[in-house]
């Protein structure tokens, strides 16, 4: 029995030591291709082509950032992602914070059917609606413009609002009822009790939908190279695919994997900060549907 | 809930009705106009030939759809969409289960770094993905035949992307490097919701790691195992084209050509805009039948816990 036991422990253990062994080898899967991005922004194309492709440069050309920030116009692209993430995402959290609250607190005609059109629309293609959303956006003289790509990210067919105001129906539910029945009696307007009390409450929840709301903008680029066709309003991700187009006609490694780290450089901190809650809001998301 | 009749006064009724209409019709109305109208507008558009502007649309009937049955990129571009669709599901799955069971059944003191580190890809925008594993694939300068050429006595030169027999294989990892960390934290979260005690019971039964896996773990997540196969169909048909577009361009002479970005050329390089529109329909036929295909190949019965 005790020699049973003993053996099923050295199983164990074996198991145990080749399993880390293969998750230590996907950590390196992951990792390495993000590290050597970083170690090629610092090479000239001299190093590039002669040298391997693991060799650490033995001088840092740290002037591929500028270089990429400035001649390239990666700074211009950097503010208009800024602006764009920015603003849909504080214009998609507060249409979807208002409507998430209604649905899960009140009861009216017609709920079941207006929540169910918003979870709907996230199942359908939204290569779909690509063609006429680009003709839409010229009738309105939007295309072209970052007010029309950030009303697009914010309501449009890239699905972040209804995802936020699946998430925050689910938040708001779990949120207790009593506060707002004491502020009712308290004569508490209706939206008094949404502004003063429900909001401010629900600050974890609307940080957690925020905070993917803003990854998936900033990283977006199918929309961004559709509608906007102007280099001074292009997008990061809309840069360094443009970039890496011309590459065949001038080479410029170096620059290219420092427009690639400048575009992951916000992310990875975002993600330092604020990991729980982007794994959280992921996968609570995608567990109730 | 809060009902109308706990608080009779004047003009309640009124005004909570005002209230939530304020709260719901300017959300509604700017998702009527920004993602609803374009999804109809675009099945709509499949029964025209129109190519922009406003005076030529005319209504043909289903002359696009008879175009799109004749037309020999269609079934290649459908072939290349599926092998990504079965590739992706299997070699994604069996990454995220496995990595999901080990992360959570086999108590490892490291288990939160791992999550943490194998989800980073999934954070990444798909155009840095698609840059980074194109040179990753270059001929010349990439990591890859570099690596190989360790191995080997002359320099490996492989083309990657350029040899029509190896760019769909070559379009793989890359998905599913980025695709991995999402699916293992759902079914990693999956895995925890089961109860314990019917783990312990299982082993003072006797049943060792596989068999727990294949007895208790797996019936028990089959829901999310389902959930997560499905998404990933329905968001390959949809976006497998972005890494086709940053990669191949679609090529060598239409190899590596899907449906999204079939649509993508027809709609803004061609200006064949109703054709365009018409592979869109096709795009979300294809992925409501295979939808509703693989519900029925994976039904299983619900299990009571």
């Amino acid at each position: 029995m005790n020699e049973a036991a003993s053996q099923k422990q050295a199983g164990l253990w074996l198991s145990k030591t080749v399993v880390r062994l293969l998750l230590l080898l996907w950590t390196l899967i992951v990792l390495y291709p993000v590290f050597w991005t970083f170690v090629t922004s610092l090479k000239n194309n001299q190093q590039v082509m002669l040298g391997k492709p693991w060799d650490f440069p033995s001088v840092l050309h740290f002037e591929n950032y500028a270089d990429v920030w400035n001649r390239a116009h990666f700074g211009s692209y950097f503010m208009n992602s800024i602006l764009v993430t920015a603003g849909s995402t504080i214009l998609s959290l507060a249409l979807a914070s208002m409507t998430a609250y209604v649905l899960a607190r009140y009861s009216f005609k017609g709920r079941g059917i207006l929540y169910f059109i918003y979870v709907a629309s996230m199942m359908i293609p939204t290569t779909l609606g690509l063609i006429p959303l680009f003709f839409l956006l010229s009738d309105m003289h939007l295309s072209n413009s970052l007010f029309g790509l950030t009303l697009v990210y914010s309501v449009g067919t890239i699905g972040i609002l209804p995802l936020g105001i699946f998430f925050l129906v689910g938040f708001y539910k779990t949120l207790p009822k009593e506060l707002e029945e004491a502020a009712t009696i308290d004569g508490c307007s209706f939206s008094g009790i949404f502004f003063r009390i429900m909001l401010p409450l629900s600050s974890p929840g609307l940080v957690t939908v925020g905070i993917m709301n803003a990854l998936t903008v900033w990283n977006e680029y199918i929309m961004a190279t559709v509608l906007i066709n102007d280099p001074v309003k292009y997008t990061i991700p809309v840069g360094i695919a443009v970039m890496q187009g011309e590459m065949q006609y001038r080479t410029e490694w170096g620059p290219l994997f420092a427009g690639l780290s400048i575009s992951m450089i916000p992310v990875i901190v975002m993600y330092v900060i604020y990991q729980r809650q982007i794994t959280g809001g992921l996968t609570a998301g995608a567990l109730k549907g | 809930m809060i009902k109308p009749d706990k608080k009779p006064k004047g003009g309640y009724a009124a005004r909570r009705k005002l209230f939530i209409a304020s709260f719901l019709l300017p959300t509604f109305i700017l998702f009527c106009i920004f993602t609803i109208y374009p999804l109809l507008r675009g099945l709509y558009l499949s029964f025209f030939d129109w190519s922009g502007g406003s005076e030529t649309m005319n209504f043909i009937g289903v002359d696009n759809y008879k175009e799109l049955i004749n037309d020999e990129i269609i079934p290649k571009a459908i072939k290349n969409d599926y092998f990504l669709v079965f590739w992706k599901v299997i070699l994604i799955m069996l990454f995220a289960t496995f990595f999901a069971v080990s992360l959570t059944r086999l108590k490892l003191r490291e288990h939160a770094f791992y999550r943490v580190v194998f989800f980073f890809p999934n954070i990444i925008s798909v155009a840095v993905i698609g840059v980074l594993w194109s040179f990753i694939y270059n001929p010349h300068l990439g990591f890859l035949n570099a690596f190989l050429s360790l191995f080997t006595n002359k320099p490996v030169e492989t083309n990657w992307l350029g040899d029509a027999s190896l760019a769909m294989w070559s379009l793989l990892p890359p998905s599913v490097w980025a695709g991995i960390g999402f699916y293992m934290l759902l079914i990693i979260a999956s895995i925890l919701s089961i109860p314990s005690s019917i783990y312990e019971a299982a082993s003072i039964d006797g049943a060792g790691q596989w068999k727990q896996f294949t007895k208790v773990t797996l019936p028990l997540i089959w829901e999310q195992f389902k959930t997560s196969v499905i998404h990933i169909v329905i968001t390959t048909l949809n976006g497998s084209f972005i890494i086709v577009k940053l990669m191949t361009d679609g090529g060598p002479d239409n190899q590596t050509q899907v449906l999204g970005y079939y649509l993508y050329q027809m709609g803004f390089k061609q200006y064949h805009l109703s054709y365009g529109a018409t592979i869109g329909v096709l795009i979300l036929v294809l992925s409501i039948i295979t939808t509703l295909i693989l519900q029925r190949l994976l039904r299983r019965d619900p299990i009571e816990m």
